[in-house]
């Protein structure tokens, strides 16, 4: 019973651990697109304007 | 039951310290939905006028594909208690307790703000009203109002689904015109020969459950007729961006040949015999899919190969 325990504990904190990791990439890639359409959109209606 | 009474039922889906996995999470967005989603709002932005730097032609479709994931995650959310008890959606992460319902909502909230926000602050204001409406149409419209109401509840709540292209195409243009309401058109009427095919080989479960679908309200054989109906209608809509000269040859052929496979199936879903297995009604659902893949497929092909629609006089007509 202990072993099973156990394993259900060692797989949730498994589980858990892949989900913080898909949490900190979305993340991460969320401020990556955030700064690049920064740009994009600075491209378009900033860095022109004083041309 | 209304909808704080259905969240609060829905809410009682809570779980153990379960093992909800990132794919779990995943399978919320339903993401055989979403890839459909995508592609037709992939569509929209292809054949709207006009350019879009190609960032921001991804960031509007991300915002169109993670909105639709949140419509669904919603949808399951507010439906745990009518998926446990069908055969096809019991295995959904509510019902088997992986995933708490209201995380769920969180969840699908979350996602249904950031993606109308980011399509609203970085692509534009009209493509993020669309979006914003699609999902609310979808959760409020369909979900909480019509599913358990009406046998109408895929006809109308289709609008959510059938919106995408035009959310592309406002993402590119900035505005709606006559062209990308006829793709919401095609979308509109294909989903009822796509969801009734679906119901009649799953009538059971939908009884079951409670879900007024159409062959568990007025019978199989009037939902045969309204799947024809609907087939030689999508069929002809599906001709009408050729005739209006916003799709070239290419288009209209596949449109024209796949519409005829459409109501030929729809013909033998009409005419069938086996009323326990349904074999062509999982022929239909099949095709339909296939049918809705190819002229969008076939759109985007005309553009990425440069392929002139038939009427270049009337093309700015509806642009």
């Amino acid at each position: 019973m202990n072993g099973e325990d156990d394993e259900d504990k060692r797989e949730y904190e498994r589980a858990r651990r892949r989900r913080n990791i898909a949490l900190a990439l979305s993340l991460g890639a969320l401020v990556v697109l955030f700064f690049v359409l920064t740009l994009v959109r600075l491209k378009g209606h900033v860095i022109d304007f004083g041309q | 039951m209304n909808g704080p009474a259905r969240a609060a039922n829905a809410a009682t889906f809570t779980v153990n310290p379960q093992i909800a996995t990132v794919g779990d999470f995943f399978a919320l967005l339903k993401p055989r939905v979403m890839s459909l989603v995508i592609f037709t709002g992939l569509a929209g932005i292809f054949v709207a006028p006009g350019n879009i730097d190609p960032i921001l032609a991804f960031t509007a479709l991300l915002s169109i594909a993670v909105g639709a994931g949140a419509s669904g995650a919603l949808n399951m959310a507010y439906e745990a208690d009518i998926d446990v008890r069908m055969t096809r959606t019991a295995a959904r992460p509510i019902p088997m307790r992986k995933i708490a319902a209201g995380d769920a909502l969180g969840f699908g909230w979350t996602l249904a703000a950031g993606s109308v926000a980011v399509m609203g602050l970085f692509v534009n204001l009209p493509a993020a009203g669309l979006l914003a409406f699609s999902i609310a149409f979808y959760v409020g419209v369909y979900t909480l109002w019509l599913k358990r109401r009406t046998a109408q509840n895929i006809v109308i709540g289709g609008l959510a689904g059938a919106l995408p292209p035009a959310i592309g195409w406002a993402s590119v243009t900035g505005n709606i015109t006559l062209a990308p309401l006829v793709l919401v058109l095609i979308i509109f009427l294909w989903t009822p020969v796509h969801f009734w095919a679906l119901s009649l080989y799953r009538s059971d479960d939908y009884a079951r459950a409670g879900v007024p679908m159409l062959p568990v309200v007025k019978g199989k054989p009037a939902t045969r007729r309204q799947i024809f109906y609907y087939a030689l209608a999508v069929a002809a809509a599906g001709l009408l961006p050729g005739a209006m000269g916003f799709a070239g040859p290419l288009y209209t052929a596949v449109a024209a040949f796949f519409g005829g496979l459409l109501i030929w199936d729809s013909f033998a879903v009409l005419r069938e015999t086996d009323v326990v297995r349904e074999p062509n009604a999982h022929r239909l659902f099949i095709v339909s899919i296939l049918y809705l893949f190819v002229l969008f497929a076939s759109l985007i092909a005309e553009r990425v190969l440069g392929v002139a629609p038939l009427g270049h006089a009337t093309f700015g007509a509806w642009m």
